[in-house]
């Protein structure tokens, strides 16, 4: 599903944030990526979503190198791959059921189908009660469900979550925990980018670390090493 | 279709969230619009008031009385051989005659002494009108001909070289002065689109930001701030053509009187050709716009 060949990520003037990176995730896996601040993780989230291109190596995603994607290109890639952020990014000025049909709406959906997918994904998340509410009046698990709710109504293969419980505190770190293993057990591939050591041993899965923009390890079932 | 539907109501939706900034970028292409049609009305009048003055221009050859009507129309068909000439109007002495008492019924002594003459003392005339105001002096010099000397009384042009020369003057120092004016206005608006666009780019960050996460196309991205800047277009040529004729109207007696005789009817004018006028506006209006939000685009909403 994504393959990571030799990538090499240098920041100008001469900030390796990645070195020689090597790893392949199968189609439906869940994968950890951990490491400490600053070791690349994110790099590698926005490499995977085309945000950033790399000095060296390539990103095949689902078959499609995205190394130097064209960026007409990058919209049908990212309509593949579900992307939660630390920082919600809601708009604020938008209800949940607008934040969530905006994602359709700007991708030139129909009507019918936003009708339709939308209440789909919020039933999804739990959140289908308080569809009319504003950001500010949700918790940030809250929030955060309704950003996991966004990121899934293009049906993407892969969920792309960098630090998604960051914000949150331990009851709702949980919930967006569990929610996406629900979501990885429809048989989307999860990349759960985080630095919680707790999760992290909880899951029991895949676990690749980083250490100064290297892999420094890759085990199934892991646990959080550093 | 959906799409572009979407781009639109987002623009909309720009436009009315920052109704001031809106407004004044409008002010500003108004102004710009109407100082544009200004230069053109002036070229216009001058060009109109040139040409007519142009048009009155015409050589008048007086014949002597005995010179018989053959011998003067046998002149007319060489002249009207001539390129140069765009026409030639023979007017008989009796016409002339006629004219001339008329011309002057109310001097008493002209009319006396005409009655005391039995004969018509007047000669018949050529009044000769060339095709261009350059080619007098050509035909004047066939008219030297030492053949016809004892035939031509006199000849006059009448003298509008003067009148057309402060005509051109005039109406090119205004044209100059309103066209700098307009330029400066040209270079403001862009910048004032440019600077409205880049702020509605910068209130919307968030929003691109998110657009682009969950894959919006560029087009769609950036078509919504293209089409606010065609907005402004459309509004505020709207409101300088609805400004500006009821400002010819208002003028339109003034030009008329103070170019009588002219046929200048600026209103009349811009009656007839006010799809024309309201479309140059628009392409002006939407060409400035449009520049100037897809520089703001390019270098603010970089892929």
């Amino acid at each position: 599903m994504i393959k990571i060949k030799n990538v090499t990520k240098i920041y100008k003037p001469e900030t390796v944030a990645l070195k020689n990176c090597n790893f392949r995730i199968r189609p439906g896996e869940f994968v950890s990526i951990v490491g400490q601040s600053g070791t690349g993780k994110t790099t590698l989230a926005r490499l995977i979503i085309a945000e950033e291109k790399p000095n060296k190596g390539s990103i095949i995603v689902g078959g499609w190198d995205i190394s130097n994607i064209r960026s007409s290109d990058v919209p049908i890639l990212r309509r593949q791959i579900g992307v939660v952020f630390q920082d919600f990014k809601l708009l604020p000025r938008k209800t949940v059921y607008e934040n969530v049909a905006f994602a359709l709406e700007v991708a030139g959906a129909a009507p019918k189908k936003i009708r339709n997918i939308v209440p789909q994904a919020l039933k999804i998340v739990n959140l289908e009660n308080k569809i009319d509410r504003f950001p500010n009046q949700l918790s940030g698990g809250e929030q955060q469900r309704v950003v996991i709710a966004r990121s899934l109504v293009h049906r993407p293969k892969i969920i792309i979550a960098d630090e998604p419980t960051g914000n949150l505190d331990s009851i709702n770190v949980q919930e967006i925990i569990d929610l996406l293993l629900k979501i990885n057990k429809f048989g989307t591939t999860v990349v759960l980018v985080t630095h919680n050591r707790d999760i992290v041993n909880s899951l029991k899965k895949r676990v690749i670390t980083l250490d100064e923009g290297q892999v420094i390890s890759d085990q199934e079932a892991g646990r959080y090493l550093l | 279709m959906i799409s572009f539907y979407r781009a639109l109501k987002f623009a909309f939706q720009s436009f009315k969230r920052n109704v001031w900034l809106s407004a004044a970028t409008i002010l500003i292409l108004v102004l710009t619009l109407f100082s544009v049609s200004l230069v053109g009305t002036i070229n216009f009048i001058g060009d109109r008031a040139i040409r007519s003055v142009k048009d009155k221009v015409d050589l008048s050859v007086y014949f002597y009385p005995e010179v018989g009507e053959k011998e003067v129309q046998a002149i007319q068909a060489r002249l009207q051989t001539l390129p140069s000439v765009k026409n030639v109007n023979y007017i008989p002495k009796e016409q002339a005659l006629e004219e001339f008492i008329e011309k002057h019924k109310d001097d008493p002594v002209i009319s006396e002494t005409l009655e005391i003459l039995d004969d018509n003392p007047l000669g018949a005339t050529l009044v000769i009108q060339a095709k261009d105001i350059e080619k007098y002096s050509e035909i004047l010099n066939v008219m030297s001909d030492p053949n016809y000397s004892d035939m031509i009384y006199e000849k006059d042009i009448e003298d509008y070289q003067t009148i057309i020369r402060r005509l051109t003057n005039m109406t090119d120092r205004i044209y100059q002065i309103t066209f700098v004016i307009s330029m400066i206005f040209i270079i403001i608006a862009i910048l004032v689109v440019f600077n409205t666009i880049r702020i509605t780019i910068y209130t919307h960050r968030e929003e691109i930001g998110i657009m682009r996460l969950v894959g919006a196309t560029n087009w769609f991205i950036r078509g919504p701030f293209i089409l606010e800047s065609m907005i402004y277009a459309v509004i505020s040529t709207i409101i300088s053509v609805g400004i500006l004729y009821p400002i010819l109207r208002l003028v339109s007696p003034q030009v008329t009187t103070f170019f009588e005789g002219y046929n200048l009817n600026l209103a009349n004018y811009f009656s007839d050709h006010f799809i024309e006028i309201l479309g140059l506006q628009l392409i002006v209006a939407l060409v400035l716009s449009m520049i100037s939000s897809m520089i703001a685009v390019g270098r603010h909403l970089r892929a």
